[in-house]
Parts: C-alpha cells; structure tokens; sequence
C-alpha cells in the first residue's frame, strides 16, 4: 500500500453486487498491505495487564510478569480484551443520494461492511446499529460465526426512515451500549448539529473510544449543478427554487463552516474524525483510519511510560 | 397546381401556435433531488420573457408539419393533362354486349334501344362509333363511317344491328374494351372520348386481361346495365371426371366401363329464389331423370342419370331462363386400331402364348377399340401396329415389313433366337449386330436403367409408376453393336447386366421397338406385372391411337383437326363447312358438330361456357378497380352537369396522382425528425453535477 494509486476505484468497487464480498476484496487488499505494515492491528492496545487488588482470581495472575518484574499482575480473559465495536450507520434518507453510480449509503454500507469484516477477522466482536429519526436496528457486538451475515443482512436492508435526529440516536444509544468499546459513526451529518456535540460527550464520558466518518457526495461537496431548478429535500421533500450559479458561493460557505463546526467538535470531546468524500478509495480511508489509531495507541503507551 | 379543398389551406395559419409557444419562455421546470436543503435558500423563479425564438430548429419542422398537414388536406394535383378534352364535342363509341347470357328476357331488345336512343341524341358534330362483343370485338359502324355520313348513322344502325342477334360465346369484356381503345383514331383525340358499355354486366365475365393495360386518361367508361327481371338462373356445366392422375387406373376402369361417367355440375345463383330442379337425358324416361334442389348460390357436382336411349343432350329444367340449361355429350365412339400378332404360335388360349396375354391386354375401351388379328404371315392390308414374336421371317416377310416400317408402320419385335439378328439387319440396315443368348449363370435378371423420360415409355413419367423391381426377366437375349451405332438404336430400358432391353430406332416414318426378351412367362414376369398394359397403351398412343377421351369443347375452341387432311365439318344448324387441310374451324353454335375425313367420321359436342351462366350482375364500380376511368352516372341534369363533371374530373385527376400521398409521408418524415430533436433536446435537460 506504497501509493493511492493501488487503491480500489469506489465506483468499481461498488459494481459488485454482494456487499459481503466487497467488504472481503477490500479487507483482503488491506492484510497483504498490513504484511509490510509494522502494525498489527488495535487489539493489541486492549490486552493490558491490570494490578491485582484483593479479590482478583489468582487464576489469572500473570507469573512471567511477576517473575519478571515482580510484581502482581493479572491478565485479562482474551475476550475481554479484545475490542467491542460498534459501527453505527446512519439510514436516513439523505444517505440515498449519489451523483455517482453509487449513493452515500452503499458507500456506508461498504465502510461498515469493511470494518466489520476486518475487525472479526482478526478475533474482534463488531456490532451494528442504523439510525435515522431514532435506533433503527441494533445488534450487539459479538464475534461468533453467522454474525457476519446478520450484520451484512442488515447492512444491505435499504433505508426507511426520512428525517435524521441525531441527538436522539445518539442519547438512545448510549442507554443500549453499557460496556466500554469503539463506536464508529458513519453519517454524512446533514441534520442541525446543536445537540451532537452534547451527545458525543456524553459517549466520550462513558468511556467509549469515538470514531466519526463523515461521509459526503462530490456534488454535495462542491455543488457543481449548472441549471436552475427546483431542488428537493430528500428527508423532508420540500422544494426550493435555486440557482445554482447565485446560491453556490452561500452553500459553499455555510458547508465549509458546518464542517469546521464538526471538527472542533470532535476536537474538543477527543472523537476521531475521518472526512470520507465517496470518490475517496476505502482502503485509504481503512488505511487512515488504521494508521490514527495506531498513532493514538503510540501516544498512550509513551504518556503511560512517562507517568 | 390547384387544390381540391384549399379551403383546409387556412389551416397552415396554426403554425402561429407553435412560434408564441416558442417565444414564451417557460421557468424552468426541471426536478432535482438533492440530498438536503440545509445550506440553501429558496429564490424566486426568473419570469424571463426574452423575445428571442429558442430552439429554432425544432420550430421549424413544428411549424413545416403543420404546413404539410394543411397541404395534405387541401390535396394539390396538377391539372395540365386533363386539359386535352375540353371541346364540348364527344366522341362515343357505343359497345353492346352480344354474349349467350344476353339472350335472356328481353336484354338483347333493351340494348338495341338504348343504341338507338343513344345515337338519335347525339349530336352532327358529335363522332359515333358502334360495335359488338362477345369473345371479340365486330365493328358495325366506324368512327370514319360516322364522320364521312353522320346523319346515316340513325339509319344505318337498325340495319347493321338487326343482322346480329346474341351469339353462344363467353363475354371477354376485357379484350374488347382493349380491342375498342384502338378503335379511337387520331380524328376524334380532339373529341371528349367516350364508351357507352351496354351489357348485363354478369359475374362470369373476363376482365383479367384488362390488368395488362394502361387505360387512356382521357377515355371515359359509361356502364349502361341491363338487369333482368330477375336473376333466378340454374345452370348445368361439365365438371371434370374423376380426378385420378394414375393413368393406368382410369384405363382399367374405363375399359372395363366401356363408357366413363359423365359428372355435371350445377349451380344457382345466389339471389335466386328456384330450389327445385330436373336433370334428365333428351327423351329419357322419367324414371331415369334426377329430381332435387339446390340452394341459392350452391354449386354441386352431380353424376349424370342413367343414359338408357344413348342421348346426348342432358337437360336441366327448374328456371325460366334456358340458354345455360343443355349439355351435349359426344356418343362414345372407339377408335379402330388394326393390330397384327405375327407368330407361329397363334393360340389365344394357352398361359404359354405370348397372344395369350397380348389379347387380354388390348380390351376396347371408349375411345379405342383394337382389332387383334394373329397370323405366321402378314396380311393383306397393311395393320396399324404389328407385334412380331417367334416367327419363322423369310426375305419377302423382311422386305414387307420394312416396307410397313418405312410407310410409318409400328412394329414390336421380340427377339426370341439370335437368328432374329438377321431380321432386324434387314430392317435397320445395321450389319454390326450380333445377338446372343443372354447369361443364363443368375437365376434371373432384372431392369437396371429405365429412360422414363423417353416419349415411349411416356406412362411411367409419373415417379409413382417406376418401381420396376418387381419385375424379372427368365431370359433374354444380348444384343450386341457397335458403338457408332447408338445414335440408330436407342436404350429404353437396360437390364441390371447392362444388356439392352429395350430398344428402339426409327426406320423411315416408321418405329421399330425391339424387346430382348418376351412378355410371356417362358421369358419373364412381364405380362404378369403392372406395367404391361399401360406400356401397350403408351405404345398406341405413340403410333397415333391415343387412349385420351377427347377434351370437352366451349364454344369459341377450335374443333380438333387434323392439319394434313382436308375435313368437311356439320354444324348442329347441319349447315356444312368444308375445309382445306390446315385450315381451322372455330366453333360459334352448342350442339354436336360432326367432323369428316377420307377415313373417319368423328362427332364432338361444343357446349356453352359454363361462366356464362353465371349471370348475377355486379357493380360497375368493380372495372375502376381495373383502372378504368368510369364516367359519372348516366343521366345528369344539364344545369349542373358541367360543375359536377368538373369537380369529378379534378378528383379523377387527384385520385390518379395521389401527390396528398407524398405529402404525408414528408409529415410522417418531419414528425419522425422532430420528435427526435425533441427526445435529444430533453434528453440534454437533466442535471448532472
């Protein structure tokens, strides 16, 4: 994975039907990439030994450790230590738009797909959920065989649901996932965003590790329609009549500033944000999105060496 | 150009619609989805309205459609060749209808006074011209005539018509309004042409000829129509025997029948309102007469009743009109064939005999009746045909039978020994022969090559006849010559060694048949097999004694004659025609006509044409559909005669050039163009980003 140009064209991606083996082509690209990768993936991260205090299973206590180092540690249950995500895929139907041969929601279903097939491979429980107005659909996050399937099942179920109410999603979902873990949010975020960033703290506080993926059509991001026309809301169906040529400049403006918006949200309550326009390859974003984490897993264990 | 209805040509105004549709200039009306109105802001659609024609190119072919449209409606035409006809003097050939149908009710009466009325109205400039028809067309009464003495032609058409009265023939409609365009001559082209057609205009006329021709534009076709009081009319027609096509039944059946069975067919005319019918020999008792009915416009064919007199007309009675009611039939007259059995075996009565079969063979039938003499010499008068088998020749036989084949004699010679070789050397000429007893190593031999394609062997041309492998051959004898001598001697048949079985050549005007083996058991299966009568028969026809019954005859046929003799010929009037040799007689009367050579007398019935008796008219309007132009309705009033004649010669005129036609396929043309530079121009519309 020396150079972007190796990576899969989306749109020729997206021609295979099966989502299932999309998301193999993609992870499969991804493993033989990671063979030179001196990563080996974030599960790593989570197997930690924790002190033993009274109590503890003496079971589990780590007799290398102590011999090494002498002191008392145990060592967590595999399963436990592996990573619990989360992958919550916005349905509404703002997702149903592409300019492409592809819509946002294909893309998403693919990303989500991806992950999940990534992450089990490697012995990590992924769990799904869809949202639009409210939770949609849920599933916890396990790694048994068939679960898969069931992700993809629903993955491929098309969306419903019109509006997006991402506060109330997000409050909903913090009641459903009690055990710490990764959420990974894929949404395009085209919904007022005044509560998202009280949501995102409270999931922050809860102790789940937060990704965004900020999905975006090219022609949403750069609003390239020529003719005046009347537009219509695909959430709300309400139509507007606009000029493209007038109303470019102000849609422009108001994106960009939305966007800064997210970011400084995501900022401040440590959520990672990956910007995921639809024509931008899915190992690059995997590759990106991997390769943070990696970094974030460096800065933990260098702050932890220095304390 | 000129128009029929410019009336519709105020309809080309409309294309004012499609040019302000084009200067008004619609907001756009385009839908697009789009995944949320988020970041923008409703504006208020543009009213531009810019005086500028958008989409020139598609105005233009709306606005040419709705030209076009208004052209076709208005229906152009060019009137420049009706020009010609526009002296007010015509000229007007009056045309009567003199076939066999015209003899019902008074028909024949009413044409000669619609003649004479006709020429009476006329006019001294007017040009008349008169003529009859029935198969072909009589002038009476020329267009030269009528100008040289117009005013005689009231006088003289009485005359020249009363020596013509309604003839037996068939109505060829068709060939006598071919034959009366030529009638036209240069002196009337400056004349409105015009032919008063005055007939019953019956179904069974012929008009297909009428197809191969370009009528005259400026000639036009009155029909006057002569309908009878009513159109109640049975008739009785020959209908076709037995259709078998395997010749070697009918000649069984026929010979043992002695006479074939005569089927007629009957018909009623669909308007009719007769059921009921007799059909019955001329004087035959009444309980040899067939009673029964026919529906109206049912045909059937019906065998004819018993014909215990020997008559020969059949009569059907039931209708009042009795034209169509005869038929005549020949009586059966066989033909004698004199056939001579030369052999020293004579004797009928033995399976052994080759006279045997040969007698049973040649039965008479109703054509042919064969005279068999048998006999160790030749008779005293020449025969037909000989057939020569197992005869012990000198030279004096040799010499006579060459001599009976120079003459165009038959001969059939069966090779019995091969001392034959010195009998047929005498006959043929041909000193290379050499004959042998055939192999005699097989058990027997069967036909390998047979040229059924050869005039002598004529009955098996039919493919179903030609299974010879039924057929073996004990012995035969191998006749054997030189190569050069092939062109003389002809193999009709071979055997499956190669020897020849069959040969044949032609000695003078005579044919000589050479058999390599016998028909009779000692040799072969032959006269035992299928095959050997109707090889006979082929034989006989080919020596001029043809099996065929003669065809039925119509009046307006040729009687059969044969060219070389002169015939004296009786006509059932027993008026009687003698011809010269060559000379042909055509026959214009029904009834039995008897024809009489030095040697023969023959007696043929001539019958009326069966479509003559089909007399439902029909609708003059059917010859337009011939491409005749047929004038407008007779009697029309003077006052709007001439603006009538007008406004129906300019339909006649647009009509023939059909120019709305070409218009319309233009429209359908600019339609096709337009909707696709519309399909295109919407096509452009939808937004992509």
């Amino acid at each position: 994975m020396s150079s972007a140009t190796t990576f899969l064209d989306p749109a020729a991606l997206m021609r295979i039907k099966s989502l299932e083996l999309r998301a193999k082509v993609v992870v499969e690209g991804l493993w033989k990439g990671m063979h030179r990768s001196p990563y080996h993936g974030f599960s790593v991260e989570f197997s930690e030994y924790r002190a033993y205090v009274q109590g503890d299973d003496p079971r589990y206590i780590d007799w290398k450790v102590l011999a090494r180092s002498d002191r008392t540690y145990i060592k967590k249950f595999e399963d436990e230590t592996n990573l619990r995500c989360q992958l919550v895929i916005d349905h509404s139907k703002s997702m149903g738009y592409g300019s492409q041969s592809y819509t946002k929601a294909d893309y998403a279903a693919t990303l989500a797909a991806t992950l999940a097939s990534f992450l089990m491979k490697q012995g990590d429980a992924a769990g799904l959920t869809t949202f639009a107005e409210g939770i949609e659909e849920h599933l916890p996050p396990r790694n048994r065989p068939g679960h898969l399937r069931r992700i993809i099942t629903e993955l491929e179920r098309p969306a419903k649901a019109t509006g997006t109410s991402l506060a109330v999603s997000i409050g909903q979902l913090a009641d459903l996932l009690r055990k710490r873990g990764m959420i990974c949010l894929i949404t395009d975020l085209l919904a007022p965003i005044e509560h998202l960033e009280k949501q995102l703290a409270l999931l922050g506080a809860m102790g789940h590790d937060l990704v965004l993926f900020h999905l975006m059509d090219r022609a949403e991001i750069d609003f390239t329609f020529e003719k005046s026309a009347h537009f219509r809301d695909a959430e709300s169906g309400v139509e507007r009549f606009i000029d493209p040529q007038l109303a470019r400049e102000t849609y422009l403006k108001r994106l960009a500033a939305h966007r800064e918006h997210i970011q400084q949200s995501c900022d401040r309550h440590n959520v990672e944000y990956h910007w995921c326009p639809t024509d931008k390859p899915l190992e690059e974003v995997l590759f990106t999105f991997l390769s943070a984490r990696q970094r974030k897993k460096a800065s933990k264990s260098s702050a932890k060496l220095a304390a | 150009m000129t128009w029929l209805f410019p009336f519709y040509l105020l309809g080309a105004a409309a294309i004012i619609a499609p040019i302000l549709l084009h200067l008004r200039r619609r907001p756009p009306q385009d839908r697009v989805e789009f995944s949320s109105l988020l970041f923008l802001d409703a504006q208020t659609p543009v009213p531009v309205s810019k005086r500028r024609l958008e989409n020139w190119l598609l105005l233009l072919l709306r606005c040419l459609a709705l030209i076009l449209l208004a052209l076709m409606f208005a229906r152009p035409f060019l009137r420049s060749e009706s020009a010609a006809s526009t002296s007010p003097d015509r000229a007007t050939l009056i045309l009567i209808d003199r076939s066999a149908s015209m003899r019902r009710d008074d028909l024949w009466k009413r044409a000669l006074d619609e003649a004479k009325r006709t020429a009476q109205s006329a006019k001294i400039t007017d040009r008349v011209a008169l003529a009859v028809f029935d198969q072909k067309l009589t002038p009476l009464w020329t267009f030269e005539e009528d100008r040289a003495s117009p005013a005689a032609r009231t006088t003289e058409f009485p005359t020249r018509l009363a020596a013509h009265s309604p003839s037996w023939s068939a109505t060829h409609l068709d060939r006598a309004l071919i034959d009366a365009v030529a009638l036209f001559d240069t002196n009337t082209a400056s004349l409105k042409k015009h032919i008063l057609l005055i007939t019953d205009l019956q179904e069974g006329t012929h008009l297909d000829a009428l197809r191969t021709i370009a009528w005259p534009a400026d000639l036009r076709l009155q029909v006057h129509r002569l309908d009878p009081a009513n159109a109640d009319n049975l008739s009785l027609a020959l209908a076709a025997s037995e259709s078998t096509t395997d010749t070697s039944v009918r000649r069984d059946t026929a010979a043992s029948t002695q006479a074939s069975t005569i089927r007629v067919r009957l018909a009623n005319t669909r308007a009719s309102r007769l059921r009921d019918f007799t059909l019955a020999w001329k004087d035959a008792p009444k309980s040899d007469s067939i009673t029964a009915q026919l529906q109206p416009g049912a045909s059937r064919i019906l065998t004819a009743p018993p014909n215990s007199t020997n008559a020969t007309t059949l009569t059907l009675t039931g209708d009042t009109e009795d034209f169509d009611n005869h038929l005549f039939i020949a009586p059966p007259q066989p033909r004698t064939v004199r056939i001579h059995f030369l052999g020293d075996n004579t004797t009928r009565d033995e399976a052994a005999s080759p006279l045997y079969y040969l007698s049973r063979a040649l039965q008479p039938t109703a054509t042919l009746a064969p005279a068999l003499s048998a006999d160790k010499k030749l008779p005293t008068q020449n025969p037909d045909i000989i057939f020569l088998s197992g005869a012990t020749t000198n030279a004096e036989t040799s010499t006579a039978l060459r001599d009976f084949l120079t003459q165009g004699g038959f001969l059939v010679h069966v090779i019995a020994s091969p001392t034959d070789a010195t009998l047929i050397k005498a006959l043929t000429g041909l000193n290379d022969l050499t004959i042998t007893d055939g192999d005699t190593t097989d058990d027997y031999r069967m036909l390998g090559e047979v040229n059924t394609a050869h005039p002598l062997l004529k009955p098996f041309a039919d493919p179903r006849l030609r299974d010879f492998t039924k057929l073996r051959f004990w012995h035969h004898r191998h006749i054997t010559f030189k190569d050069d001598l092939a062109k003389k001697l002809e193999t009709l048949a071979s055997f499956d060694n190669g020897h020849p079985a069959i040969l044949t050549a032609r000695i003078g005007k005579g044919t000589l048949i050479l058999l390599a083996s016998g028909w009779h058991p000692g040799d072969s299966q032959f006269a035992l097999s299928t095959k050997f009568v109707p090889l006979l028969y082929g034989w006989l026809a080919a020596a001029g004694f043809s099996h065929d019954p003669a065809a039925s005859l119509i009046v307006g046929d040729a009687l059969p004659l044969d060219a070389t003799q002169s015939h004296t010929i009786t006509d059932p009037d027993n008026k009687t025609h003698t011809l010269k040799p060559g000379q042909t007689f055509t026959t214009e009367l029904i009834g039995l006509h008897t024809i009489a050579t030095a040697s023969r007398k023959l007696t043929v019935a001539v019958n009326l044409p069966p479509d003559e008796g089909r007399v439902l008219p029909f609708e003059p309007q059917k010859l337009a559909d011939y491409g005749i132009k047929l004038a407008a309705a007779v009697d029309l009033d003077a006052t709007t005669a001439s603006a009538d004649q007008q406004r129906l010669s300019a339909t006649e005129t647009e009509q023939r050039q059909r120019s709305w036609w070409w218009i319309l396929l233009g429209l359908l043309a600019v339609l096709l163009l337009e909707t696709w530079f519309a399909g295109r121009a919407r096509q452009t519309t939808p937004q992509t980003a």
